[in-house]
């Protein structure tokens, strides 16, 4: 009877409202595979950034960037050797080895066959582009562009809408009419133009994107923490901080922020997607990366030979984009019904 | 009178509205001594939790201190700036309030809220050991796993216990307890005004006892203040009050008390509700309500009779 009592008390006392939203999320199989494609994504974008590191440093062309007239709009490999992993026998000679489909001899041990195989698989997996750039090296930098986008732009927007936003909800008044007027002008200018006049007076380039993008995105943010700081402003918690003699900024950001940050978590999860498509824009419109290999910049790129049958850059891209972007909205919505109390299933 | 703690002199504390303020506390006049423990009793809606905020100026927007005065240990409260305010709360006059469940932060552990108190206003001190050493004094078992427990994982009297841990962290000179015991349960209600009952003879602090319940009033406070509609129509020690109560609203209080003694006695409810401040009626505000109400109540509002040296009564008919 009390050891029952102590171990559930143990269960409990473990329990938190973090624990029960990832305990939740685990449990959501749609969750975990979209958590697994990010960390996919995130594991290519650093491998290159790695890349992109090592060849600055050593001065040489990345691969991503060698040009080779020679192996121009090459088709992904499967394609170009369908049966490379079956090797042919040479039907007329009777004594001379089997050859294989390069007309070279042929290993002949299975397993050297099998590395034969792949080693030719491995060329150009996705083909290469007008410039002979192997595709799969391209979109893996552009997987680093696009996290790079997606981060810094996060870190310029969340701050601005989570401070503004809990001044406004908290002050209130004067400090609050302000910022109210502040986001709704900024909300009233199309976003696509804004970005493009901040690129314009930034110049092109990647600065140009983070600037864009980072100093429009916040104003969703900052009204959905405003709100939120309003309703917990008149809690009795924070009536009780008042009384323990707690600052006005304690209270905001060490009382009231960590109530209501589950809405910054959702909202990064859902504004990364979001910042990628729209870097993916400006790079297609030229305004955006330069001298990069970003996602838009090869579909841009891509739209050349498109009429002539040349599918495989703009295929590849757009699902790569496809995938992350799924994967990042399936989470964020996951997350909101994890993080979100009222949205929490009862099963609990 | 310097030789109180606390001084309060014609308290008014007002809301702002679209049209004219709402006296919600209009002329409130007690005091506490240092180590006394003071009822303030009355039913929702009386003013008595705002009195108990406007201590320490904690009344939010759009109420206002109207008038008055307030002196805590000689100094002008209403004349501090926020700093001096806020080293004043909390330090000096520490707050219990009447929900337990919502007071608490519901994110962070109950340890790290009581620390949060230590280290705000007692730099310095071994912080582990001093919440430990609180939470052993308001009676958690267990502390040591406690404070590593959120707030959602303990009971109601616990986390009262936990609220009061907070509030005696920086050894306040005064409690004003906001009906610390409403929200519990009944044998914990018990346990909770034991714990404060001992805790202030332990500490030596004196306690503003907030509470809509005459019954509870009995074995814990010495003087009383009844409050109606926003001014206090009766005070007293408590022998008095509840021996010889003179204001018939007192009386009705006391009648709506349960009692276990006294067999079949029912239970009497006084008719109607508390009026709303915006809207006060003529004369006496408890004439609409009161049995023994007579035309000259609802002319004249009855100002404050002295029955003996320290009992006082509003009321035209009090004897």
């Amino acid at each position: 009877m009390n050891h029952s009592i102590t171990e559930s008390l143990n269960r409990s006392i473990s329990s938190s409202l973090w624990g029960d939203a990832w305990r939740q999320l685990c449990r959501d199989r749609i969750a975990v595979a979209s958590f697994w494609i990010i960390v996919i994504y995130l594991a290519m974008a650093l491998y290159g950034e790695g890349v992109f590191w090592y060849f600055h440093w050593q001065d040489m062309a990345p691969p991503y960037q060698q040009t080779n007239l020679r192996e121009e709009y090459l088709a992904p490999s499967v394609f170009r050797h369908p049966f490379a992993m079956i090797p042919r026998v040479n039907p007329g000679a009777v004594s001379s080895p089997a050859i294989d489909y390069r007309g070279q001899p042929a290993a002949r041990s299975v397993a050297a066959r099998f590395r034969v195989g792949l080693r030719t698989l491995a060329h150009h997996p996705l083909g290469t582009d007008n410039l002979g750039r192997d595709v799969f090296e391209r979109t893996v930098q552009g997987a680093r562009i696009a996290f790079q986008v997606g981060i810094i732009t996060s870190c310029i927007a969340i701050p601005i809408g989570v401070i503004l936003g809990c001044l406004a909800g908290y002050f209130g008044g004067k400090t609050d009419d302000f910022i109210v007027w502040l986001y709704s002008t900024f909300s009233s200018i199309p976003g696509l133009l804004f970005i493009l006049a901040i690129a314009m007076v930034v110049g092109k380039g990647l600065l140009g994107v983070y600037l864009g993008i980072g100093l429009t995105t916040w104003v969703n943010l900052c009204r959905l923490i405003r709100g939120e700081v309003m309703k917990h402003k008149t809690r009795p918690y924070v009536q009780a901080a008042h009384a323990l003699g707690l600052g006005p900024f304690r209270i905001m950001f060490r009382h009231i922020l960590p109530n209501v940050f589950h809405i910054v978590i959702i909202t990064f999860s859902l504004r990364f997607p979001a910042a990628i498509s729209t870097e993916v824009f400006m790079s297609f419109l030229g305004i955006g990366v330069q001298g990069e290999p970003s996602w838009g910049i090869m579909i841009s790129n891509a739209r050349l030979r498109l009429w002539q049958g040349v599918w495989w850059e703009m295929t590849f891209v757009t699902a790569a984009i496809f995938f992350i972007v799924l994967a990042f909205n399936l989470l964020g919505d996951a997350l909101r019904d994890a993080l979100d109390p009222r949205l929490r299933t009862s099963e609990r | 009178m310097e030789d109180n703690l606390l001084n309060v002199d014609q308290l008014s504390v007002f809301f702002r509205t679209r049209t004219e303020p709402v006296r919600a506390v209009n002329g409130v006049s007690f005091s506490v001594a240092p180590g006394e423990t003071v009822a303030l009793v009355g039913e929702s809606g009386c003013g008595k939790s705002v009195t108990a905020l406007a201590l320490t100026r904690l009344v939010a927007k759009p109420g206002y201190v109207a008038g008055g005065n307030i002196r805590f240990a000689g100094r002008d409260v209403l004349a501090m700036d926020p700093a001096q305010l806020r080293q004043m709360r909390g330090a000096e006059i520490a707050y219990i309030f009447q929900e337990p469940a919502t007071s608490l932060n519901p994110v962070f552990r109950v340890g790290w809220q009581i620390a949060e108190a230590l280290k705000l206003h007692r730099a310095g001190i071994a912080v582990r050991a001093e919440v430990i050493s609180l939470l052993n004094r308001v009676g958690l078992p267990d502390p040591e796993r406690r404070l590593n427990a959120y707030p959602h994982e303990l009971s109601g009297g616990m986390q009262q216990r936990v609220m009061i841990a907070m509030a005696l962290a920086c050894r306040p000179r005064m409690l004003v307890a906001d009906e610390p015991t409403t929200a519990l349960d009944v044998t914990i209600q018990a346990q909770i005004l034991d714990l404060l009952v001992r805790l202030q003879e332990e500490l030596g602090m004196a306690i503003l006892l907030i509470t809509h319940n005459l019954g509870l009033v009995a074995g814990v406070a010495r003087r009383v203040n009844v409050m109606y509609a926003g001014r206090i129509v009766e005070r007293g020690p408590v022998e008095q009050i509840l021996g010889q109560s003179a204001h018939p609203y007192t009386r009705g209080l006391m009648a709506a008390v349960p009692r276990l003694s006294g067999g079949k006695t029912r239970m009497i409810g006084i008719p109607g509700a508390v009026p709303n401040p915006a809207r006060l009626p003529t004369g006496c505000p408890f004439h609409p309500r009161c049995p023994k109400a007579q035309a000259l109540c609802r002319q004249e509002d009855p100002i404050e009779t002295i029955i003996t040296e320290d009992h006082r009564v509003r009321c035209h008919f009090w004897k």
